[in-house]
């Protein structure tokens, strides 16, 4: 199996210095724009705003591009797939927009995130429950041990000659063996994982201090308050000249 | 009461590693479904019928762990994972993973969280392919006449049903043999040999 690159971005760059919760918010914001309303203006002045994003993003242009090619495939094709059933090549465009729009401003704001600052951020400004995140954060770094796991058990089962790995019908049948062999091996390291951490008395006490104290300052209140501008105005820019369809009347 | 709710360090990491080792086999599947695409060229709402696979983590790490809120946890976990790697979905994903997870939520929280068996599984499995339906059709279905749209409710339904009931359930029996569960009360009914 092979895992796509992450995508580095140039730590130094406007957008990846930002807040995590800012750009999460921000995104947010306009996901919701697109989510609201199928049709070409809105998605296509969202789109805009987020190709002017990326130029600050610090993510390299080419890499970027790779990543973004299925999700174009993708879009593509459920557009032509709403276009050949509703028989509307307007509105298969308008959903692959949409679709891009909503996808671009994810992968933006995620690509530029680190984990650990995602969990900071989660517990210091989201309030989410410390134990939770920091056991999932645990957990996430265990992936790429994971995925090696994968591939030696697919090495293993074709030297055994379980899996023949030749024909589709072949690996479909091996999947669920495969499937549970990781599990084994995940679950009996998440259960030592988690005795080290007890050992360590993680989760004894009720509070916690944060070791990475981070505030929301103005350049993260100047990016949310421009995705609601970029929503507010792509909305209303689309009402005034009557092309705003919203979800709902469907 | 309280040993059945609140949640020990074991029960948070295994459900996030069980969250973890399925973005993995969702990878994997990742190249199986778009190896798939042409075979369905002809009919495309059927290759929904390899949905299950997608809504399996929740139900899994519910019947393995047995909390309430495991489903959802480990279905908000394992899209995380495909988030942060860089799914081209971006942060959509973690909302997709919210519907799933809520659905098979309801299905463990409907029992009481008291029962944990085939039926229970059947019925988190049907109730995350819902989930998953509700977030996909405005999305990405949404120009489509309704008939269309439930024709591929309809196949992620039995896809669900198929891959996420009944292969979760076999996969939890099969891991309750292996003795990893020894910490849960799913591998108390482990049989001797």
């Amino acid at each position: 199996m092979r895992l796509l690159e992450p995508l580095v971005p140039d730590p130094r760059a406007p957008l990846a210095r930002l807040h995590p919760m800012a750009k999460i918010v921000a995104a947010l914001i306009l996901m919701l724009a697109l989510f609201i309303t199928v049709d070409l203006l809105t998605s296509g002045v969202v789109v805009g705003a987020l190709l002017v994003a990326a130029r600050f993003s610090g993510l390299p242009p080419r890499s970027l591009m790779a990543r973004a090619a299925p999700l174009l495939i993708g879009a593509a094709s459920l557009g032509i797939f709403n276009a050949v059933l509703s028989q509307s090549p307007v509105s298969g465009a308008a959903i692959a927009l949409r679709i891009i729009g909503v996808s671009l401003a994810g992968m933006l704001a995620v690509a530029t995130i680190d984990p650990t600052d995602l969990a900071d951020a989660l517990v210091e400004h989201a309030h989410a429950p410390s134990r939770f995140v920091v056991g999932a954060l645990a957990a996430f770094r265990l992936f790429p041990l994971f995925s090696r796991e994968w591939d030696v058990l697919g090495l293993a089962r074709r030297a055994r000659g379980i899996e023949a790995d030749r024909t589709y019908v072949d690996r479909l049948r091996a999947f669920p063996g495969r499937a549970l062999g990781l599990l084994v091996a995940a679950i009996r390291r998440a259960t030592r994982l988690a005795l080290a951490m007890d050992a360590r008395g993680f989760g004894a006490q009720p509070c916690r201090t944060l070791a990475r104290p981070r505030a929301l300052t103005l350049p993260d209140a100047v990016l949310v308050a421009g995705a609601l501008v970029v929503a507010a105005g792509a909305t209303s820019l689309s009402i005034a000249l009557g092309t705003w369809r919203p979800l709902i009347a469907f | 009461m309280s040993s059945r709710v609140s949640w020990r360090t074991v029960d948070i990491v295994v459900t996030a590693a069980i969250a973890v080792a399925f973005g993995v086999v969702f990878w994997a599947w990742n190249a199986l479904w778009a190896a798939a695409t042409p075979a369905f060229l002809a009919v495309p709402p059927a290759q929904n019928i390899l949905y299950g696979t997608w809504l399996a983590a929740g139900v899994v790490a519910g019947l393995v762990v047995q909390k309430p809120g495991a489903a959802l946890f480990a279905e908000l976990v394992a899209a995380s994972v495909s988030l942060i790697l860089g799914s081209q979905w971006g942060l959509d994903a973690a909302l997709s993973g919210l519907f799933q997870g809520a659905g098979a939520e309801l299905a463990f929280a409907l029992f009481r969280y008291r029962r944990w068996h085939f039926t229970a599984a059947l019925l988190a499995a049907a109730l995350a392919a819902i989930g998953a339906w509700i977030h996909d059709t405005p999305l990405y279905y949404a120009e489509l006449p309704l008939t269309d749209q439930l024709v591929i409710g309809a196949f992620m339904l039995i896809s669900a049903i198929v891959i996420a009931g009944v292969g979760s359930w076999w996969l939890t029996r099969a891991l309750v043999q292996t003795g990893v569960l020894a910490q849960f009360p799913s591998g108390r009914s482990q049989q001797r040999i």
